[in-house]
């Protein structure tokens, strides 16, 4: 095997942080392909740019993603990296895994490709880093006759992830997990071959705290609540009080101000409460949600390309998730319908919903307008006004003249 | 419409469309289910059946997917051209 | 040897199969957690039974040789079991509180880095860059590992107001939340990009070239069968290049990194905020970046020293005012600040009452 020789690379294996470029020599013992994806960064660094193309067209047969191509331009001075493909492996719900499912991946992967991966990518999948062209049927056969398939990309459903949910969190409002396989094992079909516009990401998280970035980055970002009070107990809130300033870090910093505390007893007018867990995730052991669980809907989400940064909107304030999730599934097709209509190529949802207006959109899905899904209403007078529209207001004027009172 | 001949359809529209216009799915189900008066779903399952067994092939690039006819390359890779 | 059989749509094997038998038992039912050390808590259900997690950082590219270690570790102390964390961190996860002490200082002596629990600094989301994506204009796992060298004590020891998310996208495009981080950086271009007119025409479609344009900076060139790019509305994006090869936008001398401040995705206290551009360019200067590195650490020690318990960047420069942060951190304030993209009705201020 060729020795590079790699001295700007090599700086970055001082100090506490784990190294990468250990990891890349780690692998670079067993691997010609990773020996010269080293030698290929090092020239990255030297010359301060990257050499490597546009993604090509590769991937198993049937499927239209879970692989991306990836070539360099310096093929013959790096032969190793001269294809130099990702694996993408749906990863399980939680990113949750025993020794054994792990060490029969890097089984596999140390026989076909670079001995290198990403746990995990920003996506959620597990990431494969560098291999061959040839190797990917195989690839293919060897994992997925193990139970593992591939992730999304490309124009698809993209692999859904999130949070860690009921397996370790007593804050989550549904099961993230479950509805992550589940919601998976039903689009099957839409991740691995791409109908779509764009990309579609599906993010869920267990509350407000939103350990999946969810708001940020997918394009539907299912956020947990819930629509009781939060219990309190009364004896855990004077264990606090030992450590902790009441007033100043948990009541005076609750957005809504919906909460006191006289030194003896915490109260909190639920009504006013927005849900935003600053107060449970400090005094955990005090407080809990209690009553009817669920999730709020948000959608649009995405990173800045093309024409800025979107978060997610409010589009359906409350749902139930509860198996088999029929509802949710039934209005995820809606929307990918709506979409599939009325977006053009590469143009996220978010972006459609902002060219169509956010009410061609309610309605194609059947979702009503409530003030939960703004921050404040229009400013400018300049509105649609459809026949029904106006003849619903006439009536309502109507009714008004024969009961004698005003209905707003 | 037999689904051979359904097929034929879908690869003469691919092909025509070759080096011009890159081809998202629901480009082709719309096309050919217009053109050959056939229910989309037909025409999805028909190009489906393709694709499992390369006449077709997803293709990528530009930053979205599509749907094209596969170079020899391909074909010869997947062990269906010796 | 002949291949096994292959399977189609089979989706992610079960989860279920992977939960250690205490979260199987208490699935769903967790009462509380404790941060035990910035690398340790523990999870008590109402069952009374308890779950500790160790965490450890990850250089998110890992070789199989690592990922086979932490295996080996998982089997000797925790039955195997093992998870990663959204932000690419290994865990440990203890059903014995006997294996805890024992695992904390193999741990320990095998040289992984336990910590990011709470109020600290923890694993760095961020992008491919140049070890392996073709549009980086910088490289993210570089500068991951320069900024976490620098700042390792906060994620070791040290405790802030409130957590600090950072990033790093090797382009805009910004795989992962970089938008929405505490600190990050944000890789650019400066310059507007060249475009090879032979290959054009058999590689682009042109309308699709038009459109990627979010300035509308690009228009046919019908004698070259080509494009004109509008150099006074071109803002770098790169988003042409991602849709057309032949445009190229790399360029070693001018490449370098912007940083933002002040975003968050959770909603407690506030709604999730976008972060803000502070610093509008530094030079690409690989392998240690010491300039971007010395930016977020002093960002991070303004915030350690002015913020309030519980405040996260976004909130506390809220409060203070975005003039009170350029002056408190003295940071030239530049006319890349002033939004002339999507944002500029949003942004600007429309009253007479600031501080000086």
């Amino acid at each position: 095997m060729k020795k590079y020789n790699t001295p700007l690379i090599d700086d970055l294996e001082k100090g506490p942080w784990p190294s990468f470029v250990t990891e890349m020599k780690k692998a670079a013992k067993r691997s010609e392909m990773s020996n010269d994806a080293l030698g290929h960064l090092e020239k990255c660094y030297s010359t301060k740019m990257g050499y490597w193309k546009h993604g090509g067209i590769v991937g198993v047969l049937g499927y239209g993603g879970g692989v991306i191509g990836r070539y360099s331009e310096l093929g013959n001075e790096f032969p190793g990296v001269a294809h130099f493909h990702t694996v993408r492996l749906n990863q399980p719900s939680g990113f949750f895994y025993t020794s054994k499912a792990l060490k029969e991946i890097c089984d596999i992967w140390d026989k076909y490709g670079s001995g290198l991966t990403n746990v995990h990518g920003s996506t959620g999948d597990l990431v494969l880093l560098g291999t061959k062209t040839e190797a990917l049927e195989p690839i293919f056969a060897e994992y997925s006759s193990r139970g593992w398939d591939l992730g999304g990309s490309g124009s698809a459903l993209r692999t859904p992830s999130c949070c860690v949910g009921p397996g370790r969190c007593e804050w989550t409002n549904y099961d993230t997990l479950d509805l992550t396989y589940n919601l998976t094992q039903e689009f099957q079909d839409e991740l691995h071959r791409p109908t779509f516009s764009y990309k579609f990401k599906i993010k869920s998280s267990g509350c407000a705290c939103d350990c999946v970035a969810a708001i940020a980055r997918a394009d539907l970002s299912i956020i947990g609540t819930w629509k009781g009070d939060i219990k309190i107990d009364q004896a855990e809130v004077k264990n606090y009080a030992k450590t902790m300033d009441i007033n100043a870090e948990i009541v005076n910093m609750c957005p809504t101000q919906c909460m006191s505390y006289d030194g003896k007893e915490l109260k909190i007018n639920n009504k006013e409460c927005s849900r935003c867990m600053h107060c449970i995730t400090r005094m955990t052991k005090a407080l809990r949600p209690s009553g009817e669980r669920g999730a709020t809907l948000c959608m649009g989400s995405k990173a800045p390309i093309v024409v800025g940064s979107l978060l997610s909107w409010v589009i359906v304030p409350f749902i139930k998730l509860e198996a088999p999730y029929t509802e949710l599934k039934d209005l995820i097709r809606k929307i990918w319908d709506w979409w599939d209509e009325n977006g053009k190529p590469r143009e996220r949802i978010g972006e459609v919903i902002e060219i169509k207006g956010m009410r061609s959109f309610l309605e194609a899905i059947g979702v009503p307008p409530q003030p939960q899904q703004i921050k404040e209403p229009r400013k400018d007078p300049f509105m649609f006004y459809t026949e029904e529209d106006v003849a619903s207001y006439k009536a309502k004027e109507a009714e008004e003249k024969k009961t004698g009172k005003y209905k707003f | 419409m037999e689904i051979t001949e359904l097929q034929n359809k879908i690869y003469a529209f691919c092909e025509a469309a070759k080096g011009k216009k890159k081809l998202k799915e629901k480009d082709i189900i719309k096309g050919v289910a217009e053109a050959e008066s056939v229910p989309g779903d037909e025409v999805k399952k028909a190009l489906r059946a393709m694709i499992d067994v390369g006449k077709l092939m997803y293709s990528y690039g530009g930053g979205a997917s599509s749907v094209e006819i596969p170079s020899e390359e391909y074909l010869r890779e997947k062990g269906l051209l010796k | 040897m002949a291949l096994p059989q292959r399977k189609t749509d089979i989706g992610p094997p079960h989860y279920k199969q992977f939960l250690p038998a205490v979260i199987q038992k208490n699935y769903g039912k967790w009462k509380y957690h404790e941060v035990l050390t910035p690398g340790t808590m523990v999870h008590v259900g109402e069952s009374g039974d308890k779950l500790w997690t160790v965490r450890v950082a990850s250089p998110r590219i890992l070789s199989t040789d690592t990922i086979r270690e932490q295996c080996d570790i998982a089997e000797k102390y925790c039955d195997g079991h093992l998870r990663y964390t959204t932000r690419n961190n290994v865990e440990f996860l203890v059903a014995d509180e006997k294996k805890l002490e024992p695992l904390k200082t193999e741990l320990k002596a095998k040289g992984f880095k336990m910590g990011g629990i709470g109020p600290h600094i923890t694993n760095v989301v961020h992008t491919q860059g140049w070890v392996h994506c073709h549009s980086a204009c910088t490289d993210a796992s570089g500068l991951v590992k320069a900024m976490m060298d620098e700042l390792y004590e906060y994620f070791e020891t040290k405790s802030l107001p409130n957590k600090v998310r950072l990033a790093v996208a090797c382009c805009v495009n910004m795989c992962g939340a970089v938008h929405c981080s505490d600190i990050a950086v944000v890789a650019v271009h400066t310059k507007v990009p060249n475009i090879n007119h032979e290959t054009f025409k058999n590689m682009c479609e042109l309308p699709t070239v038009i459109g990627s344009c979010p300035t509308r900076a690009i228009s046919p060139d019908p004698a070259k069968k080509s494009i004109k790019i509008n150099a006074d509305k071109c803002m770098y994006c790169g988003n042409c290049f991602t849709v057309c090869p032949p445009i190229s936008i790399k360029d070693p001398e001018r490449d370098g990194v912007a940083i933002v401040v002040g975003g968050k995705i959770n909603s407690l206290r506030t709604s999730p905020k976008f972060s803000k551009l502070v610093i509008p360019y530094i030079s690409n200067e690989p392998p240690r970046w010491p300039k971007v590195v010395a930016a977020i650490k002093h960002i991070v020690e303004v915030y350690a020293k002015n913020a309030k318990k519980h405040e996260r960047v976004g909130e506390w420069i809220e409060r203070i005012g975005w003039e009170r942060f350029f002056s408190l951190a003295n940071i030239d304030f530049t006319f890349q600040s002033i939004d002339d993209f999507t944002f500029m009705r949003d942004t600007l201020r429309t009253s007479a009452t600031f501080k000086w």
